[in-house]
């Protein structure tokens, strides 16, 4: 064999070897025809549908991180790999895997579990009636219910199928009929046969790459087995209690101050009644926490670090893709309200709540 | 010819030099560990390594984490980068071909040994690891082991998963060892040629984290070699792990096909 | 046992090797001479395989080269540049390991020992210790060399330079050893730039001058008469006069003489009153036909 047809037989070699993981890829998504309302209306149909797999969640906004903060700046602005599964709302697992461990959310009666396993401690907490996201919010299942909660299903269009985590999914773009909202456009997948969300890809305005995306890649629809969801505490592990879960939560409770029933003309929710207030719905929901001189302080230091935040006389603001977030300063107290909504209405609502935020 | 190499390694002092080396760093963090009993804080260091200090027996795996990244492919470079062309250097070479050897006898004969240094390597460390763990730390050991998805292991279960995750840790090897053949067939001298696969270990850590590069992790060589890690979640998430046996067998087939065209009709004139 | 036609080595732009027809064969010991860097070593990495030819083909032992390999090499023992060890290790074990890392004919692992030592104390090594070889001198590393290519007891012997760094007594032993080995029949080609070895050793030779064989002959027809006669005689003069167009030359103590038959000259000029002290046929020595076949030496880089 002469020296050049060696080195042909090697060049294909390492063609074959390099276009196999493409290959698999490359074959064409066959996903039924159906229109964007009825597969809307499938989702919102299979919101307790049972799932298990691995999500893969890539954010790309550039949020300040504070540990008081829990994950929810990392979870947002890097990639992280999930697995998660899902028997109903009361008896759910979702492991955020590391490379060095992983720290797992489980929920059963009612009792949520934080494991860390670097750490060897399972904190134990009842879900408050408001808290910052975390994990299991943003699996894409959890995350489309959000989205699609007080959307308007006409609004709802089709677009291309893709291929996730192997099943040719059917797409559905929603986009926020509110100009209120900063989201440009959510692009949904379902599973055709559950209609349990695949694939979540949201949108800033002008932007051509998703913002956050989150993603299985290896799904299944059974119910997943019991056992999964139950937290057995392994023997020499530490476990507390744990009363506040994190500053949403705390604040609510026991900050003096009583939201006003309108920002920027969103109507509050009923829950959570506390110091914290939820407001509109969907990709229109802002949420506004009042925040104690010293956590306020530190927030007002990490936004400063990062580019593109922006001090008017309401205070610190900074848009991070569809996420707006301003920290508004009342002197012994300041006022963290955020949401997928534009400046504009950050500041409106910024200034609505210094203007009508009653002491308790 | 197999044989000669195997017989050839074990003879070699240089091996068990090397072996030492690669086996020095764990044991000296595990005798830090037991004597100040601090760990690394959750999130940073090894994996495991945190683990260790209630569990010994999980020591062996930590030691793993420990040498994996760049004491293991270091030395598996040098071993790999030396096949051929150190071969060439000693001339040596000239007279094992016209003995003869096939040449692509030759490549697979080397190819074998470099994994043999590996494996030898690999249990040396785990054994000794095992030893320092059980002896220096894991006061708290209770003959079950959390698993890192919070279940608890039995030992039986320990003892097959801690096997799968030696034998991936000398898997992930494969593709390093692959590279340093080419290399070796390629250039004059070992050093060169370790010099280059080292250089391909680190553009693959660099571009690694690098989120422009993410077409690219898939084929990066260090992506999928910590997945070993994946083996004590509970249940055992294989997806990492399958990647990463099928990217390091991508890996031999490649860089054997290339230096095997290379070699095979190569003029030898050291 | 080797012939190579129209052999030609190309690298990049220098022709190392141009158009050899070589032809060693059965039972010849064959001397190669040619300056360094005539391209002696490159032809002989070709025949064993280790170069491949750009154009032209060689045949060893009638088989071609290098598809045949695995059949011919193993009845082929060779020292090629240099004798090359393992240096960590002795010279019994690197025998052991070379021998271990081929088959085919002669070399059976049962017979190793005995083969090893008796190749050893054909070499002169056979009290040698376990000292590894880096620890050799030059001349062991070579005598380590010679009996790595015979333990196999090859047909073919193919020996670059196997006299290097030898003292004059040990360039003796080998030249014994490769007569030996020659009357039990094996054939032996030997790579030389010493003429005096190359004349006292070998049927045939031939000469590469810059990547040509410009000469391959018997070296008894190159030391052919020259048809002169080297007469010495106290009367030069009378023997002048005598053979008036005969003489060629004259020497110091004789005169040069053209003439068919020394045993009638001498009567003839005997039969004159001339007297003879000594008469012989002139020979044409090696070195007059290498020098005559070869121009400058190639390391020899002169203007143009």
């Amino acid at each position: 064999m002469t020296r050049s047809r060696r080195w042909w037989l090697a060049a294909v070699a390492v063609a074959l070897v390099t276009a196999a993981p493409l290959v698999a890829r490359a074959v064409p998504v066959q996903a039924p025809d159906r229109d964007a309302a009825s597969l809307v209306a499938q989702v919102r149909a299979a919101a307790h549908h049972p799932y298990s797999g691995q999500v893969e969640m890539n954010g790309n906004l550039d949020l300040p991180v504070t540990s008081r903060f829990t994950d929810i700046g990392t979870l947002l602005g890097e990639r992280t790999t999930l697995r998660a599964w899902w028997r109903g709302p009361d008896a759910w697992r979702v492991d955020k895997l590391l490379v060095t461990g992983e720290t797992d959310l489980l929920h059963s009666g009612g009792l949520t579990t934080e494991w860390s396993y670097e750490a060897n401690r399972a904190v134990r907490s009842v879900d408050p009636d408001v808290r910052l996201p975390r994990t299991a919010d943003l699996l894409p299942p959890a995350l489309a219910a959000r989205v699609l909660d007080g959307a308007d299903d006409r609004t709802a269009t089709r677009i291309g199928a893709r291929r996730v985590a192997g099943i040719s999914a059917p797409g559905v773009r929603i986009r926020p009929a509110d100009p209120r909202s900063s989201v440009d456009h959510v692009d949904l997948w379902e599973d055709p046969a559950s209609g349990v969300v695949l694939r979540v890809d949201a949108y800033a305005s002008g932007d051509t790459a998703p913002s956050f995306s989150t993603a299985f890649t290896t799904f299944s629809a059974a119910i997943p087995d019991e056992a999964r969801t139950r937290f057995v505490l392994p023997a020499g592990a530490k476990v507390s209690f744990d009363d506040v879960l994190d500053i949403a939560d705390a604040a609510n409770q026991y900050a003096p101050f009583d939201p006003p029933d309108r920002l920027a003309g969103l109507v509050r929710a009923a829950t959570p009644s506390g110091a914290v207030g939820v407001y509109g719905s969907g990709l229109t929901r802002l949420l506004v926490i009042p925040l104690r001189h010293r956590d306020a302080q530190t927030l007002d230091d990490q936004l400063r670090r990062s580019a593109g935040v922006v001090e008017s006389d309401v205070g610190l603001q900074l848009q991070a893709g569809p996420l707006g977030v301003l920290v508004a300063d009342r002197g012994d107290f300041s006022w963290l309200v955020a949401g997928p909504l534009t400046p504009d209405t950050l500041v409106t609502a910024a200034r609505d709540l210094q203007a009508g935020a009653t002491l308790r | 010819m197999i044989a000669v190499e195997l017989g050839k390694l074990l003879r070699s002092r240089r091996t068990w030099v090397t072996i030492g080396l690669v086996d020095a760093l764990p044991t000296l963090v595990a005798v830090l560990l037991a004597v100040t009993d601090l760990g690394p804080r959750p999130g940073t260091g090894p994996a495991f390594l945190s683990a260790v200090l209630h569990d010994g027996t999980l020591f062996p795996l930590a030691a793993m984490a420990m040498v994996l990244p760049l004491f293991l492919p270091v030395a598996v470079a040098m071993a790999a980068g030396e096949a051929i062309a150190g071969e060439a250097q000693t001339g040596t070479l000239r007279y094992l071909l016209v003995r003869p050897v096939g040449r692509t006898r030759l490549l697979a004969a080397k190819l074998v040994s470099v994994m043999a240094f590996v494996l030898l390597t690999v249990l040396v460390v785990a054994a000794t690891a095992l030893l320092t763990g059980t002896l220096l730390l894991g006061h708290e050991n209770t003959g079950r082991t959390i698993s890192v998805s919070g279940t608890t292991l039995t030992t039986g279960e320990l003892a097959v998963r801690t096997g799968l995750a030696l034998l991936y840790a000398m898997l992930s090897m494969l593709g390093v060892a692959a590279i340093g053949l080419f290399l070796s067939t390629v250039v004059r001298t070992p050093l060169a040629a370790a010099l280059g696969t080292l250089a391909v270990l680190v553009a693959s850590t660099l571009l690694l984290p690098l989120d422009a590069a993410h077409a690219l992790r898939p084929y990066l060589l260090t992506r999928y070699w910590l997945a070993f890690v994946d083996l004590f979640r509970d249940p055992i998430l294989w997806t990492n792990v399958v990647h990463g046996v099928l990217q390091q067998c991508g890996y031999v087939v490649a860089f054997l096909a290339a230096a095997w065209a290379n070699f095979a009709t190569k003029d030898v004139t050291d | 046992m080797i012939r190579t036609s129209a052999l030609t080595k190309r690298f990049g732009p220098i022709l190392a090797v141009d158009g050899v027809d070589l032809d060693v064969r059965e039972g010849d010991i064959y001397g190669f001479l040619g300056a360094n860097g005539s391209g002696k070593t490159t032809t002989v990495r070709m025949l064993l395989g280790l170069v491949l030819p750009t154009s032209g083909e060689v045949s060893l032992l009638g088989r071609p080269m290098p598809s045949s390999a695995h059949e011919v090499l193993p009845q082929v023992g060779a020292l090629v540049e240099g004798p090359a060890a393992y240096p960590q290790l002795s010279g019994r074990r690197n025998l052991a390991v070379f021998d271990a890392a081929g088959a085919g004919q002669g070399s059976g692992r049962r017979s190793r020992r005995r083969r090893i030592e008796e190749a050893l104390d054909r070499v002169g090594l056979g009290g040698i210790d376990g000292r590894p070889v880096r620890a050799y001198s030059l001349g062991m590393r070579q005598r380590l060399g010679l009996a790595a290519a015979i333990m196999r007891s090859p047909r073919l012997l193919v020996l670059d330079e196997p006299t290097n760094g030898l003292d004059p007594q040990g360039i003796g032993e080998i030249r014994t050893l490769l007569r030996e080995l020659h009357a039990t029949g094996t054939t032996v080609l030997l790579l030389s730039h010493q003429l005096a070895e190359v004349e006292q050793l070998c049927s045939r030779v031939g000469v590469l001058d810059r990547g040509r064989l410009v000469l391959q002959q018997e070296l008894d027809e190159i030391c052919g008469p020259t048809g002169r006669i080297h007469v010495r005689t106290p009367d030069a003069d009378g023997a002048r006069a005598l053979l008036d167009g005969q003489v060629e030359a004259a020497t110091s103590t004789g005169l040069l003489v053209r003439h068919p038959d020394a045993g009638e000259l001498n009567a003839m000029l005997v039969g004159r009153g001339i007297r003879v002290e000594e008469l012989t046929l002139e020979r044409r020595t090696l070195e007059d036909a290498v020098l005559a076949a070869t121009g400058t030496g190639s390391d020899r880089v002169a203007r143009p």
